[in-house]
């Protein structure tokens, strides 16, 4: 069953960098498991935690955010609040065993083959962990 | 810091000379309503009868009647340390402006949930001391969690600090305001007061703080986990009474009012579809994590959440833990100044996670 398992991963990810850095992925044909979902934001500055809670109380196996390098944010200062407001909510989350599903990343546009290796080591650090248990859990 | 020692008498009249001078127009304190007492708003001095601020009770964060209050009107408040802080945060929060707002802050033994206190009013009465404590809780009647832990029961915050030791009341001037609204009344004259015996009496406040806090530490560690979380929760009906007595949960309009956050109808229907079954009512466990994270900067461990949970989920073991927790990783206190920004409102270039 667990060799099975292919969780599904929510990736919120930055208008300007990891969602660019993701298209170049793809246009220089860089493989990565089909098991994320991305969803492109403006900046990461707009992931609210909420979304990423949601998220995970909805059963996904795991969430990422992808934001530009320090210094890099096209709104000069976005992925510095993302990071402190990440950082803050995988805190509460380390209580409850679930910080490890959640992952902030900085990835650049032009890291194409960067974004293909961060969905690989995460589809197989969450198969690692198992199914998220909040998709059982009547809640 | 200066200050001036008063009698039970003259602290009442200065109660009335704060609203009589004008120096606020309306001051919100607690006072004797038959055989209770709660908070009330003044703003003739001839209606302020029975004042009663020692009186250890919790019932509502003071602080929350402050949300929204216009900057023309001056507001005095007489409140507990827990409820100044709370106080301070919603400054930082732009709730209301901090210079129209007078915050005399009074010296708390700890407080007695309200059904407690019903019960128990006449032993407890107003003059509440650490041997009198030991003897009602032998009696079964124990101050609330979160006053156990507390060690701000002393805290110099706000404008005016008022606390009695041993029967002499002292009032003392903490901030600028404080000390102009105190000169302006005639009666009072302020001096240089000795802030040792403050000092000593907070560090006891502490000391007797710790064993509590370690067994409140333990208990909340045994939550860390999923499990057991989720069995605390289980009990969770969604009432929305711990973020209405919040005194900190602020928005005008709260994310779980809106229809993403209160699915209703063909939306929960459409959820149930999705994920084969859900707890009714919906959303408890996002509710509680939301408010998780929108709260832990700012929580003051006031403990009003657990007062107001009617399925007595012990909240004080969960909010003011993981507060604490996030607290530590941005090293912010809530409610100590109103000059500090609040941890989500700036940044550090090279902190957390920094550039690989």
């Amino acid at each position: 069953m667990a060799e099975d398992f292919e969780p599904k991963i929510v990736v919120f990810a930055c208008n300007w960098c990891t969602y660019t850095g993701a298209d170049l992925a793809g246009t220089s044909r860089q493989e990565y498991p089909p098991n994320v979902r991305v969803i492109r934001l403006m900046c990461s500055g707009r992931a609210d935690p909420v979304f990423l809670i949601k998220a995970l109380v909805n059963g996904a196996d795991g969430v990422f955010v992808g934001g530009c390098h320090p210094g890099d944010c096209h709104y000069t200062k976005g992925n510095y609040y993302a990071r402190r407001r990440i950082n803050a909510l995988q805190k509460i989350l380390e209580q409850f065993g679930l910080a490890e599903r959640t992952r902030l990343q900085w990835l650049s546009a032009s890291e194409g083959p960067q974004f293909a290796q961060a969905m690989t080591k995460m589809t197989e650090d969450i198969k690692k962990l198992g199914p998220n248990p909040l998709k059982e859990a009547l809640v | 810091m200066k200050g001036v020692q008063l009698g039970e008498e003259a602290l009442d009249n200065l109660f009335k000379s704060l609203l009589a001078e004008g120096i606020v127009d309306v001051l919100i304190i607690p006072q004797k309503i038959g055989e209770n007492v709660a908070y009330t708003m003044v703003s003739d001095p001839e209606k302020l009868k029975s004042p009663a601020i020692f009186t250890p009770i919790f019932t509502v964060n003071a602080a929350n009647v402050l949300k929204h209050m216009p900057a023309e009107k001056k507001i005095g408040v007489v409140f507990k340390p827990c409820e100044t802080k709370a106080a301070i945060e919603l400054v930082k929060l732009e709730q209301f402006e901090k210079d129209s707002v007078l915050m005399i802050t009074v010296g708390c033994p700890g407080t007695y949930k309200l059904e407690d206190y019903n019960k128990h009013a006449d032993e407890i009465g107003d003059k509440l001391d650490d041997s009198k404590i030991e003897q009602l809780k032998a009696a079964g009647c124990e101050i609330r969690p979160a006053c156990k832990i507390c060690e701000d029961k002393l805290l110099e915050t706000g404008d005016v600090l008022i606390d009695r030791t041993d029967g002499n009341i002292l009032v003392a001037a903490i901030s600028e305001m404080g000390e102009e609204a105190l000169t302006v009344i005639g009666e009072i004259e302020l001096t240089d007061i000795d802030t040792s015996a403050l000092e000593s009496k907070r560090s006891a406040i502490i000391e007797s703080a710790k064993p509590f806090r370690e067994e409140w530490k333990t208990a909340s560690e045994e939550l860390r986990d999923l499990d057991k979380f989720l069995e605390v929760f289980k009990d969770c009906i969604v009432c929305k009474n711990c973020r209405d007595m919040c005194p900190v949960c602020y928005c005008k309009t709260c994310f779980f009012e809106q229809p993403l956050g209160k699915p209703e109808g063909v939306d929960l229907l459409n959820i149930v579809g999705l994920r084969g079954s859900i707890k009714v009512p919906s959303d408890s466990l996002l509710f509680q994590l939301t408010r998780m994270y929108h709260d832990c900067f700012t929580c003051v461990h006031c403990g009003a959440c657990a007062d107001a949970c009617p399925k007595e989920i012990p909240l004080t073991n969960i909010f003011p833990w993981i507060s604490e927790k996030v607290k530590e990783l941005f090293e912010y206190k809530s409610g100590r100044d109103v000059e500090e920004t609040l941890p989500l409102l700036t940044y550090q270039e090279d902190e957390l996670q920094p550039r690989e």
